[in-house]
């Protein structure tokens, strides 16, 4: 029960530090400030006005790529423990190395089977929609 | 353009708007931006040989909305000018600006017949606070600007004044 207490307490305390310089700041704070060009409310805050929408159409080459670091991303993942277990059973570390090698190569037919498709050319790509 | 537009705070007590300013005054935070080379003798204050940290004025932040002075360091050409009323209008408000230098002071050595692209001073559109002279000022000036801009904020001087000699 107590434990309880001392978690509420400092749960409260953390609340209380997070959300209190927001209500000392909104009371003390003046309400408004001084403009010469009305552009206060502008979201940009290098001085320049902004140029269109950040809501607009990427190429889906960047999709693509950020597919093919995934299946890099998941080589290494998996080879962090790799790493770790390696050569650990005091043997000549032949049989750990073939597994390795064809875990790997497993993981880079992802990588070959983009590189056919044409994943690593970056131009700007149209779908035929299937009719 | 002054002080009057400004919407005053909910919670207002003499006392404590005393302390506030003394508060303000000795964190103030620059806005880091430099437009000539009077920038460069506000890096070298900011840097460790004249460590503008002494007088809390180090933070020198990115962005206009985390600042209380433009310290407007260097010439304002016509194509800055727009940039520099943006910055302005973004920083909340307590809010003071320095000129430094001459060319932000009265457009320095820019003034002659025929000058087409150079505002000639900030104060042609900003209420500047303070004025640095100097062609670039020296660190020890700025600092010298930064102390005054404090003693206008709380109304006492905190640091002795050095005499010229």
């Amino acid at each position: 029960m107590l434990d309880m207490l001392y978690v509420a307490a400092f749960t409260l305390g953390g609340l209380l530090f997070a959300v209190g310089p927001f209500v000392i700041a909104h009371l003390l704070a003046p309400r408004s400030t001084r403009q010469i060009d009305q552009r206060t409310k502008q979201p940009i805050e290098c001085g320049v006005e902004p140029i269109g929408e950040a809501w607009i159409r990427y190429g889906v080459v960047f999709y693509l790529y950020a597919l093919i670091f995934l299946a890099f991303d998941v080589d290494v993942l998996f080879l962090f423990p790799v790493a770790m277990a390696y050569n650990t059973d005091a043997g000549l570390g032949m049989r750990d190395f073939i597994e390795i090698v064809i875990f790997v190569a497993i993981l880079a037919l992802a990588i070959v089977y983009a590189w056919s498709k044409g994943v690593f050319k970056w131009d700007r790509r149209t779908y035929n929609q299937p009719s | 353009m002054g002080p009057e537009n400004v919407q005053p705070a909910i919670v207002k007590f003499a006392a404590l708007d005393k302390l506030l300013g003394l508060g303000r005054a000795n964190s103030l935070w620059p806005m880091t931006f430099g437009l000539a080379c009077c920038a460069i003798e506000m890096m070298a204050t900011g840097a460790a040989r004249f460590d503008l940290a002494r007088f809390g004025a180090e933070v020198f932040r990115p962005s206009p909305r985390q600042c209380d002075v433009m310290i407007v360091a260097g010439t304002i050409s016509k194509k800055m000018e727009p940039a520099i009323k943006t910055l302005y209008d973004q920083m909340p408000e307590p809010k003071w600006v320095i000129a430094m230098g001459n060319c932000a002071i009265s457009g320095g050595p820019f003034v002659f017949e025929g000058q087409y692209g150079i505002v000639e001073g900030a104060d042609k559109f900003l209420p500047v606070d303070i004025y640095i002279p100097g062609c670039p000022p020296r660190p020890e000036a700025l600092i010298e600007g930064i102390l005054e801009l404090e003693e206008k904020i709380t109304g006492t001087r905190r640091w002795p004044r050095v005499e010229a000699g």
